[in-house]
C-alpha cells in the first residue's frame, strides 16, 4: 500500500499532527517556564522583611578596680606609723618598700585603698602626702 | 596444491562479494572525509573504519561477524541494539551543554520545536512510500539530526534498520556544511541575515541548577518514553551546573562520552555488512533522511520568519536552521552564514541556544513516536 491510502490506513495523519502539537506545546511550556525562572529566583533571593536588631557595641569599660580587701580604718591605723617614719611628702615607692619590709599583708592593694579613699594626696611626680581631711568627706 | 587452493578459497579474497567491496569503498570515503576534509572526524572516522571492518569477508558460523551470536563485535553491538550507548552519550552531552544562552533568551526554544516538524513530515512521506509505521518513525527521526536519538528509536522500533538509519543520521550530521547553506540562502533574504541579536543577560547559577530539574520533570511527564535519553541528559547537566561533583561531570563529558562514541561509531559502521545493508530500503532511507533533514532546516527557518511577524525585536531567521539538534555543527554553520553577510554579526551563542533546544525536542519526539507505536 502506498500514498495517501497508506498514510490513512496507518493512522499517519493523526500521529503526525498530534505528535507535532505535543512537541510544540511541550517546548513552548518549557520556554514559558524558563522565561519566568529568573523572576522566581529573584523572589527567592529577596531578603526577608524583618527588623534586624543591630547590636551596638558598648564602650569598653575599664575593669572594676579591686575593692579594698580590708576595712579602711585598720589599714589607716596600720599604715600611719609607716607614713610617719617617712618625710611629710614622700615617694609612694618608699611607702611600698617600707610596707614590704614590715611584712604587711597586700601592700599594693592597701596603698591603692588609701589612695582611693583620699588618704594619700598626690602632689605630682610620684610624690604624695598624707591627708586626714578627705577621710571625713569619704565617710560622709 | 589443493591445500593452497582451499586456503585461498577461505581467505577474504576468495569470499569477497561485490557488495562488500562497494561498502569498503564507502567506508574508505568516510575515512577520507574525516581525515582529509575534517568533516565531523569524531563520528566519521570510527564509522568509516567500522564500515571497512564490517565488510571484511569471513567464514560465517564461526562467531566472527557482528550479526553472529557470541562474537566480540556482537557483544559490543549490544550497546547499540539495547539503546545503552545513546543513553551514555546523552549523559556526556548533558555534562557538556551550557543552557545559559537558552535561559537568557527562552523564545529561541520555539525554533528547536519548529525544526522537529521535519520528523513528522518525513514520517508521512515514509508511510506513503510503503514503509511500515515502525520503520517510518525510525527513518523520520533522522530529521532530528541526532545520531544517538536515531539509534535509540530505531533499536526500539525497527532494529533491522539500525545500520542504514545510523549511517544516514551521522552522515547528514557530517554533511551539514553542504546541506544547510543552500536552504538558508533560498529562504532567508540578505536583509534578514543582517539582523543582529541583542546582548544576552547574565544568567544566575541558581537558574542553571533549577533548569535541569524543571526541564526533566516537564519533558518526561510529557513523554515518559524519552526517560532513557532525557534522564541522563539532564543528570549530566545538573552535575555540571551544580559544581559540587566536578570530577564526575568531567568524566562524563570526556572519558565516558568518548568511550561510547568510539564503540557506537565502530559497531554501527561494522553493522553495514554489504549483504545486509545494500538493498533498496537502505537507498530509500538515505533519500528520506536527506528529505527529513532538509525539511527540518526549512521548518526552523520559516518559523523564525513567522515569529518575526509578531515580535517587536526581530530575531535573525538563520537561527532557525540551528533548531536541528546537530550540536554544534548547525550552530557553527549558522554563525558562519551570518558572518558572511556581516563579519561583525556574532550569532554563535544564540544558535547554540537553538541547538540545545533541538536536542531536547528531538528526544521528546523520539519518546512520543515510541509511545504511539509501542502498543
Amino acid at each position: 500500500m502506498y500514498g495517501f491510502e497508506a498514510i490513512s490506513q496507518n493512522n499517519g495523519w493523526a500521529i503526525a499532527v498530534t505528535g507535532a502539537c505535543i512537541v510544540f506545546s511541550g517546548l513552548a511550556t518549557l520556554s514559558l517556564i524558563i522565561s519566568q525562572l529568573h523572576k522566581l529566583v529573584a523572589l527567592l533571593d529577596r531578603p526577608p522583611k524583618v527588623i534586624v536588631d543591630v547590636d551596638v557595641e558598648e564602650e569598653p569599660q575599664a575593669p572594676p578596680r579591686p575593692e579594698c580587701p580590708m576595712a579602711l580604718e585598720p589599714t589607716v591605723a596600720r599604715y600611719l606609723p609607716l607614713i610617719e617614719e617617712l618625710e611629710p611628702e614622700f615617694n609612694l615607692a618608699d611607702l611600698y618598700a617600707l610596707a614590704k619590709r614590715y611584712h604587711l599583708p597586700h601592700p599594693h592593694l592597701s596603698i591603692r585603698c588609701l589612695q582611693d579613699a583620699g588618704k594619700l594626696q598626690p602632689l605630682g611626680d610620684g610624690i604624695f602626702r598624707y591627708s586626714d581631711n578627705s577621710s571625713d568627706k569619704e565617710n560622709s | 596444491m589443493d591445500l593452497v587452493l582451499q586456503f585461498l578459497a577461505n581467505t577474504g579474497f576468495g569470499l569477497a562479494d561485490y557488495r562488500n567491496l562497494i561498502m569498503i569503498v564507502v567506508g574508505s570515503f568516510f575515512v577520507y572525509l574525516a581525515i582529509a576534509k575534517k568533516y565531523e572526524p569524531l563520528l566519521l572516522l570510527p564509522i568509516g573504519f567500522g564500515v571497512i571492518l564490517g565488510n571484511i569477508p569471513f567464514f560465517k558460523g564461526f562467531g566472527i561477524g557482528i550479526y553472529e551470536a557470541n562474537s566480540v563485535l556482537h557483544y559490543l553491538y549490544f550497546g547499540v541494539t539495547s539503546g545503552v550507548y545513546p543513553s551514555i552519550i546523552f549523559l556526556g552531552l548533558g555534562a557538556m551543554t551550557d543552557f545559559s544562552f537558552l535561559l537568557a533568551n527562552p523564545k529561541l526554544m520555539l525554533l528547536g520545536a519548529a525544526a522537529q516538524m521535519g520528523i513528522f513530515f518525513t514520517y508521512l512521506a515514509a508511510l506513503a512510500l510503503g514503509f511500515s509505521p515502525h520503520e517510518a518513525s525510525s527513518v523520520a527521526i533522522i530529521g532530528g539530526a541526532d545520531g544517538p536519538t536515531s539509534i535509540f528509536l530505531t533499536a526500539k522500533l525497527a532494529p533491522h534498520l539500525i545500520g542504514p538509519v545510523a549511517i544516514a543520521a551521522y552522515s547528514y550530521m557530517a554533511l551539514i556544511p553542504i546541506i544547510q547553506p543552500p536552504i538558508m540562502k533560498l529562504l532567508v533574504s540578505k536583509k534578514e541575515m543582517l539582523i543582529r541579536m541583542p546582548d544576552l543577560r547574565q544568567v544566575s547559577r541558581r537558574e542553571l541548577v533549577i533548569f535541569p530539574v524543571v526541564g526533566m520533570v516537564l519533558c518526561t511527564f510529557l513523554a515518559p518514553a524519552a526517560i532513557p535519553l532525557l534522564g541522563p541528559f539532564f543528570f549530566g547537566n545538573i552535575m555540571k551546573e551544580s559544581g559540587v561533583v566536578d570530577r564526575l561531570a568531567n568524566t562524563a563529558r570526556t572519558a565516558i562520552i568518548d568511550t561510547a562514541t568510539i564503540l557506537v561509531g565502530l559497531t554501527v559502521g561494522a553493522s553495514t555488512q554489504g549483504d545486509v545493508f545494500l538493498n533498496p530500503k537502505s537507498v530509500g532511507i538515505f533519500l528520506l533522511g536527506a528529505v527529513a533533514f532538509s525539511i527540518a532546516t526549512a521548518s526552523g527557518l520559516l518559523f523564525a520568519k513567522f515569529m518575526n511577524l509578531f515580535l517587536k525585536e526581530k530575531i535573525n531567521p538563520l537561527l532557525g536552521a540551528a533548531g536541528v539538534s546537530a550540536v554544534p555543527g548547525s550552530a557553527r554553520e549558522v554563525h558562519m552564514m551570518g558572518q558572511k553577510a556581516d563579519p561583525t554579526n556574532f550569532l554563535l551563542m544564540h544558535a547554540m541556544a537553538c541547538n540545545s533546544s533541538g536536542v531536547i525536542g528531538s528526544a521528546v519526539c523520539a519518546g512520543i513516536l515510541w509511545s504511539f507505536l509501542m502498543g
